[in-house]
């Protein structure tokens, strides 16, 4: 039975060219017991043209990821390692002005929370002008005309009559569109939206999908979607990132993912996706327990402590994430899973 | 290069209003506040130029015309030493004014400056400001007031008179400068806790909003963040707490007149007014009912004014 490992080369990318990669990136918070671990040693990579959908459970450091990576993080929480390489430059290294550039300018984002997100004592035309006359140079009335066109592009009805309202005038999903639209106004390269829809009903979640897609299909941009939700975006995305406890556990074409869900935590996200109905509350009922909490991480694999086919070796050591199969597009963290493809 | 599809049809394209012109659309139409502002306003000028435009002078007394009521030569009438009670209430004004506006002032200083460290910088330093502001709104206002002025009025002032006749020097004749002083200072020291707490919770609340991190996303510089963004969402509450400030403290100046330790007469100030009146209102009403009125406009016209700065500056709460 002793076989050669088998050969992982690079998962094949979509056009060939990395946008975003990031590499080892670790984020600590302090303490009062000292610097504790939130996200370790992550690795993700997004290719031109390409939609990653990244899923996980609150608090795996999904947002702070995405943060440390603009360096956006609040004051007590610090990347400590690693890399983010944006269009091949390192984005934690390059000067402030430059980095500003980056933001907004190529990098367009999407908050989680619509309801905050927006500056309430400025009206939206303005807050969509802002980065249009920061980072495009145009003058104020031309980043009017397009802060109204924006609007339009997001589905906002009687756009141009928009431009002048508060965000308090506007209903959660009109509030999410603006926020896409801000996101989108300089044409980013990568849009990175962090649970653009958890404040929204369902239905409007799925509006809001769809308006993404078609938006990306024209602007011909990369998306990182974050969510809990891996239903909602299966029909977006190319490729899923699986992340626990601040490590990528899963990644995986979204097909492969659905057809054969590796990681023992993948599968029981899967196992909780309630069939046709709303119930969210279900979700991941079928993993007992509770991630590790920061500064608490197993010295092993970091889902041992609630994995149902924990084994000895689980507690100690910590597995890479590897190559399954799809000539190495599909790997997965978990020894278990490598062992079960080997004996195949 | 817009990968955007233009549009076809132009757009009327109207320049964006700010936020301070929109407030003032809002405020022109709350009535009760454009009622305070134009009292405000009143008061103000008559504040400035009122003493110049009286018929009488404010000290000037006439002996031979005590106490008459309300008529057209002396509109409030006039008070037991016969001084024309309208010029007084309108000297009062500038009294009135001074008095807000200078403990406000300094009450605003010493709150902002508190609020802000202690809201921005946290920690140790930040309980050293809440427990100096727990401690300066524990204890009873006037009874610290008081205190204050008993305790250094009059050794401030004795001291003051050994070292004229000591040595003749003008400087310490004139105590007047004392009460102020006195008056002031203890006021603003009681005024400003309110000031470091709002400034404290705008300054802590704003600072992890997440509009501010999504302004930063945009790669906006910490300028413009702070312009647009940090600094109109925390002014609006503190201009309104200043507004209604004034009028507070103009009504504090006629409590502590009342017990004794406001300005002294005679220097007319609306509290002074008042608290003589008092004694003799049975016989004189005018004497009491005049500066009362005026402080009674002065305070709701601030508060008014207030309010309708509350709204107009807070989009989230205007209909
Ligand atoms: N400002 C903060 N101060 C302290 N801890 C924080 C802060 N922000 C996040 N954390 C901690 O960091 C961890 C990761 O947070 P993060 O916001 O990245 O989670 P998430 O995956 O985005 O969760 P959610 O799905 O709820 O948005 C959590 O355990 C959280 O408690
Ligand atoms: S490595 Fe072990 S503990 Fe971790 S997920 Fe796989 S089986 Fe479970
Ligand atoms: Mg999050």
């Amino acid at each position: 039975m002793m076989m050669a490992k088998p050969i992982r080369p690079e998962p094949p990318a979509k056009t060939g060219e990395r946008l975003l990669d990031v590499k080892g990136l670790t984020i600590e918070i302090e303490t009062r017991n000292g610097p504790a671990t939130i996200v370790d040693g992550i690795d993700l990579h997004v290719d031109k043209g390409e939609t990653l959908g990244i899923v996980g459970e609150s608090g795996c450091g999904k947002s702070l990821t995405m943060l440390s990576m603009m360096r956006l993080l609040p004051n007590k929480i610090k990347v400590t390692k690693g890399e983010a390489n944006f269009a091949g430059r390192d984005l934690q290294k390059m000067s402030n002005s430059e980095l500003r550039k980056v933001r907004g300018g190529e990098v367009g984002f999407i908050f989680q929370d619509p309801m905050t997100s927006l500056n309430p004592v400025m009206r939206i035309g303005q807050q969509l002008a802002e980065p249009l006359i920061y980072h495009r140079g145009m003058s104020k009335a031309e980043a009017r005309k397009r802060a109204g066109e924006l609007l339009r592009l997001v589905g906002i009805p009687g756009a141009e009559d928009r431009l002048d309202a508060y965000p308090h005038e506007l209903s959660g999903g009109m509030r999410q569109r603006v926020m896409i639209a801000i996101g989108l106004a300089c044409n980013p390269q990568l849009l990175i939206a962090d649970e653009p829809t958890t404040a929204l009903d369902v239905t409007i979640q799925a509006q809001i999908v769809d308006l993404v897609k078609d938006l990306r299909d024209k602007l011909g941009m990369s998306v990182v979607w974050i969510t809990h939700d891996l239903a909602l975006i299966a029909g977006l995305v190319d490729r899923i990132n699986v992340l626990y406890a601040g490590t990528v556990v899963e990644d995986a074409p979204v097909d492969a993912l659905f057809a054969n869900p590796s990681h023992p935590y993948t599968q029981g996200l899967l196992a909780s996706i309630p069939k046709l109905s709303d119930e969210r509350s279900t979700r991941l009922s079928s993993i007992g327990g509770t991630p590790p909490e920061p500064g608490r991480r197993p010295k092993g694999c970091p889902f041992a402590p609630r994995c149902p086919l924990a084994e000895t070796i689980c507690h100690e050591r910590v597995p890479a994430l590897e190559g399954l199969s799809h000539g190495g597009a599909h790997r997965v963290a978990c020894f278990v899973a490598q062992r079960k493809l080997e004996a195949a | 290069m817009s990968v955007v599809p233009m549009t076809t049809t132009p757009i009327e394209i109207e320049p964006p209003v700010s936020l301070w012109r929109d407030a003032w659309h809002r405020l022109r139409r709350n009535k009760l506040a454009v009622f305070g502002l134009i009292v405000v306003v009143i008061l103000a000028f008559a504040a400035i130029f009122g003493p110049y435009l009286t018929p009488y002078d404010f000290l000037s007394q006439d002996l031979n015309s005590r106490n008459i009521a309300p008529s057209l030569s002396h509109l409030f009438g006039t008070d037991d030493l016969g001084r024309d009670v309208f010029s007084r209430v309108v000297y009062g004004t500038r009294t009135a004014f001074l008095v807000a506006i200078v403990v406000t002032f300094i009450a605003v200083l010493i709150g902002v400056t508190l609020g802000a460290l202690a809201g921005f910088f946290g920690g140790w330093l930040d309980r050293i400001v809440m427990w100096l502001t727990d401690m300066t709104m524990s204890i009873p206002n006037l009874l610290l007031v008081v205190v204050i002025n008993a305790s250094l009025k009059s050794p401030i002032t004795s001291w003051m008179e050994g070292r004229y006749l000591a040595t003749l020097n003008p400087i310490y004749r004139e105590t007047i400068w004392v009460d102020f002083l006195l008056v002031f200072g203890s006021m603003a020291l009681i005024s400003w806790p309110p000031y470091a707490r709002l400034v404290r919770a705008q300054v802590l609340s704003i600072r992890s909003r997440p509009y501010i991190t999504a302004a930063q996303a945009l790669g906006l510089t910490n300028r413009i963040i702070l312009m647009r963004y940090v600094v109109p969402n925390a002014l609006g509450p503190l201009i309104v707490a200043v507004s209604a400030g004034l009028g507070t403290a103009m009504v504090l100046e006629s409590a502590f007149s009342f017990l004794g330790v406001g300005v002294n007469p005679p220097t007319p100030s609306w509290g002074n007014m008042i608290s003589d009146g008092l004694r003799v209102w049975q016989h004189y009403p005018h004497l009491l009912a005049a500066p009362a009125a005026v402080l009674g406009l002065a305070s709701v016209a601030f508060s008014f004014l207030g309010d309708g700065l509350n709204d107009a500056l807070n989009p989230r709460g205007a209909k």
